[in-house]
């Protein structure tokens, strides 16, 4: 192996590109999470309506289906796609493991899709159309289609933490990448999120109700505060036996800001079951724009943030511990015949064996050397770090601010050994390290 | 772009298994998704012009439908443009990331003017279903955003068709460009691509009105309207279509290629089946037919200048991977079939139903309806038995 197949950089000045996933990634989760939780809801609700010939549950029913299928699935598959595309822009290769390691998985979750798109608009459509037997019968399969596809995405963004043990190193095997020790814990932990998503979701619209029929309004709000207290309780359970299932890198990073984190968990929790206790206590005091807020509230403190922490707890990897956040393959995967890339990294450089280098830039002299080193930061470390001087994620101006470039070069010599266990241990040759120290030092941080 | 290069930006994971069948499942989702996209284009832009016919009670009858039409496409494109997005990145790992990478700021905008797009449209409907002619404004606005996505989209296909250019696209004058403004268009492919939107609008017209002609309670002069509406915007379509279909070809020296001439025999076929209008359903299967074809052409085209560089997908190591095809196809084949089968015979026979259709009664979508459970039922037990194996195996 002569060459490491890097793709071209794609960078977005002072912030990195990574925020784009994760921008799109956090909305994509609202919708899709809110998706599975109100298909089960609209089963439960559809079951209920038919059972005890509530024909008043229909009305209801309806709106609440034309806002599962605007927002949950409109925005859902829109954004589903994006991160998608997103993460191609980039992690280029991040995503092309998990799509070489579960291409057939995905595309049994697409058979799913397929299924959830068509019946979303029949489930809607058709409920004045068919006879209320053959609704509930669509429901039901609807819910089911709806929890596959969460059975099947949860494999996956588990191995973006880890297989979970050592057994896919050795086969290669996607089924010992799918079900490693956190998939399961991780999948109810969603699923509790899930049914609380679509019990907030469900007092927005049932407090819109209020002028219309205000027992029906009364009797759902509090319906469906009882449902988001089971998704959180579930949610809370099923997270702390997640969290024991995570490798050592993930509870290092964690333990960075474990009382704050914490802290905001505990807040979060009592403002939610305060929240959902007046839901049932009192429904006439829930309105559109306080379950607006609320949304708001969850998708920014809870989503966004928590997101955030995954995505930072499975540093310095981006999927399977095996590839870095800046696209380098660490390890050698027997199973699939994959080679550690650092060895001939560490031989060559990143300016000799990857491909996207200028000509003029592929050997370091004194003429050329910040601008050497100002290429070899940005694909060494742009993934994580804004590099600006106004740099806002993870900016490199906190890392290194007033140090010289002897301290520089320090830390990435250390770097390199694997001083600090979320960040690659790249070895590069000294000149190159010697060219981005001299770039690093000459910012003004 | 040397060999080397493009062989190195291969997943070193390999394929779970053989290339050729990507390649067939990319070329037959690709021809389903882009039939939904110039179905959604093509009725969204007549939708517009309907909409201006205030005083045509014909059009007052179709332009909702047609509103609806291209809401149901839009949704069903998104859905269906997974599949393909999926397999050309299996096979075609380097052009597909390199494109994306090139093209990044495109990519994200893509994402967001999708979804603006989509949520106007849906103002749009509703503006309409609240008076005929309303939201128009809002609606050619939407169809704007949706024509941009369409555009962007190819450019990300030409792209990725461009190896030979993309080192000079990443740094132009030897200096890096990281900024992800990479935009390419190839004039006539673009022009071609969406002028096919009105022939496919003009088929499913024809379809429209064979479909509602058994309905009561639509009018004979309705019906027959529709048709020779579908008819002539099938006419002129094909006909623009197919100008543009052999100048891409010749501009690219395709003109007398195999799968050229049998695309346009199979596009005077279809204007033949058009022009008689006998029965559209034909009509529409052979619409399949030529799209499968075009997709065809599209793959032969990459295939060609890959390989040319010396990169072929047949060779791509394979690391065969059996539990996970064996789901794929046992869902995709039994669930899938029974499962979409039991929604498109309800939706055909609600829509031919005037009242409401009673589904119980209906042995058909009775028994579809069991089956579709019963199998998904059963896929989630089975799930969680093959992973509690796999889990218990590898940890005990």
């Amino acid at each position: 192996m002569e060459i490491v197949g890097q793709f071209p950089l794609f960078y977005f000045p002072d912030y990195g590109s990574a925020w784009m996933m994760g921008l799109t990634g956090t909305i994509h989760i609202l919708a899709s999470h809110t998706s599975v939780g109100a298909a089960l809801l609209f089963a439960f609700l559809v079951h209920k309506a038919y059972k005890e010939n509530r024909s008043d549950l229909y009305p209801y029913m309806k709106k609440y289906g034309m806002f599962l299928l605007i927002f949950s699935y409109v925005i859902g598959s829109i954004t589903g796609s994006g991160i998608w595309y997103t993460a191609t822009a980039a992690s280029p290769w991040g995503i092309s493991a998990l799509i070489h390691n579960f291409v057939w998985v995905w595309a049994t979750e697409w058979v799913f899709f397929v299924y959830e798109v068509i019946g979303v608009f029949a489930l809607v459509y058709f409920m004045d159309k068919i006879d209320k037997k053959t609704h509930l019968k669509l429901t039901y399969t609807f819910a089911l289609a709806s929890l596959g596809t969460l059975c099947l995405i949860i494999g996956i963004i588990s191995f973006m933490m880890w297989p979970g043990t050592d057994a896919y190193y050795v086969t290669g095997s996607a089924s010992d990448a799918f079900f490693g020790v956190n998939t399961f814990p991780h999948m109810f932990l969603r699923l509790g999120f899930m049914i609380m998503m679509a019990g907030v979701i469900g007092i927005l619209i049932s407090s819109g109700m209020k002028k219309d029929n205000p027992d029906l309004s009364d009797e759902l709000t509090r319906k469906m505060g009882f449902v988001s207290i089971l998704g959180g309780a579930i949610t809370l359970f099923f997270f702390v036996w997640y969290m024991g299932t995570l490798p050592e890198n993930a509870h290092a990073i964690f333990a960075y800001d474990k009382d704050a984190i914490i802290q905001s968990r505990i807040v979060l929790t009592l403002m939610f079951s305060v929240y959902f206790a007046l839901a049932i206590l009192r429904p006439r005091w829930m309105n559109i724009p306080l379950a607006s807020v609320m949304i708001g509230v969850i998708l920014v403190s809870g989503l966004w943030k928590g997101e955030k922490l995954r995505e930072s707890m499975r540093k310095p990897y981006v999927a399977g511990q095996y590839i870095y956040s800046n696209q380098i393959i660490s390890r050698d995967v027997a199973g699939k015949g994959i080679k550690s890339e650092l060895p001939l990294l560490a031989e060559k450089g990143l300016l000799q064996a990857t491909p996207w280098i200028p000509a003029h830039l592929r050997t370091i002299t004194e003429a050329n050397q910040l601008e050497a080193g100002e290429l070899l930061v940005k694909l060494a470390c742009s993934h994580c770090h804004s590099l600006e001087p106004t740099g806002k994620y993870r900016p490199m101006r906190d890392r290194v601010a007033g140090m010289d470039k002897e301290g520089i070069k320090g830390i990435l010599y250390g770097i390199g050994a694997g001083a600090f266990s979320h960040m690659p241990t790249l070895q590069l040759p000294e000149d190159e390290f010697e060219a981005m120290a001299q770039w690093l030092a000459a910012q003004p941080y | 772009m040397e060999l080397s290069v493009l062989l190195a930006l291969r997943d070193p994971a390999g394929i779970p298994f053989y290339p050729v069948v990507f390649q067939a499942l990319y070329i037959l989702t690709w021809a389903l998704h882009i039939a939904f996209v110039l179905l959604s284009l093509g009725s969204a832009g007549l939708s517009l012009y309907g909409s201006t016919q205030k005083n045509s009670p014909h059009w007052q009858q179709l332009t909702p439908h047609l509103i609806q039409t291209g809401k149901l496409s839009v949704s069903l494109l998104i859905v269906l443009g997974v599949a393909p997005l999926l397999f050309t990145q299996v096979i075609y790992d380097p052009n597909w990331y390199v494109t994306n990478s090139l093209a990044g700021m495109w990519i994200f905008i893509f994402i967001y003017a999708l979804i603006v797009g989509y949520c106007m449209y849906y103002w749009y409907y509703y503006a309409n279903k609240a008076h005929h002619g309303g939201g128009v404004l809002v609606g050619a606005i939407s169809f704007g955003f949706l024509v941009f996505c369409g555009v962007l989209m190819h450019s990300f296909a030409v792209t990725s068709l461009m190896p030979n250019e993309w080192m000079a696209m990443y740094m132009p004058n030897g200096s890096v460009d990281m900024s992800g403004w990479t935009f390419n268009v190839e004039t006539v492919r673009l022009a071609f691509m969406v002028s096919l939107a009105l022939p496919v609008v003009g088929i499913f017209l024809q379809a429209y009105s064979r479909f509602v002609s058994t309905r009561k309670d639509f009018e004979a002069s309705y019906v027959a309207f529709t048709a020779r509406l579908g008819t002539k915007t099938a006419m002129v379509g094909l006909v623009l279509s197919a100008a543009l279909f052999v100048l891409w070809m010749g501009a690219i020296g395709y003109l007398f290629h195999p799968i050229s001439l049998a695309t346009v025999v199979g596009v005077v076929v279809l204007l033949g089946l058009s022009a008689f209008n006998r029965n559209s359903y034909i009509t529409v299967g052979w619409l399949v037919v030529v799209a499968l074809l075009i997709s065809g052409v599209r793959e032969w085209i990459r295939y060609d200048i890959m390989a040319a560089l010396g990169y072929t997908i047949y060779d791509y190591p394979v690391n065969l991977e059996i539990p996970t095809i064996v789901m794929f196809l046992a869902t995709f084949l039994v669930m899938g079939g029974v499962g979409v089968a039991y929604l498109l015979t309800m939706a055909w026979k609600v829509g031919k139903s005037e009242g409401v259709f009673d589904g119980s009664q209906d042995v058909v979508v009775s028994k579809l309806g069991n089956y579709t459970l019963g199998i998904m039922s059963a896929w989630i037990v089975i799930f969680f038995g093959w992973g509690l194996m796999i889990l218990f195996n590898n940890i005990l």
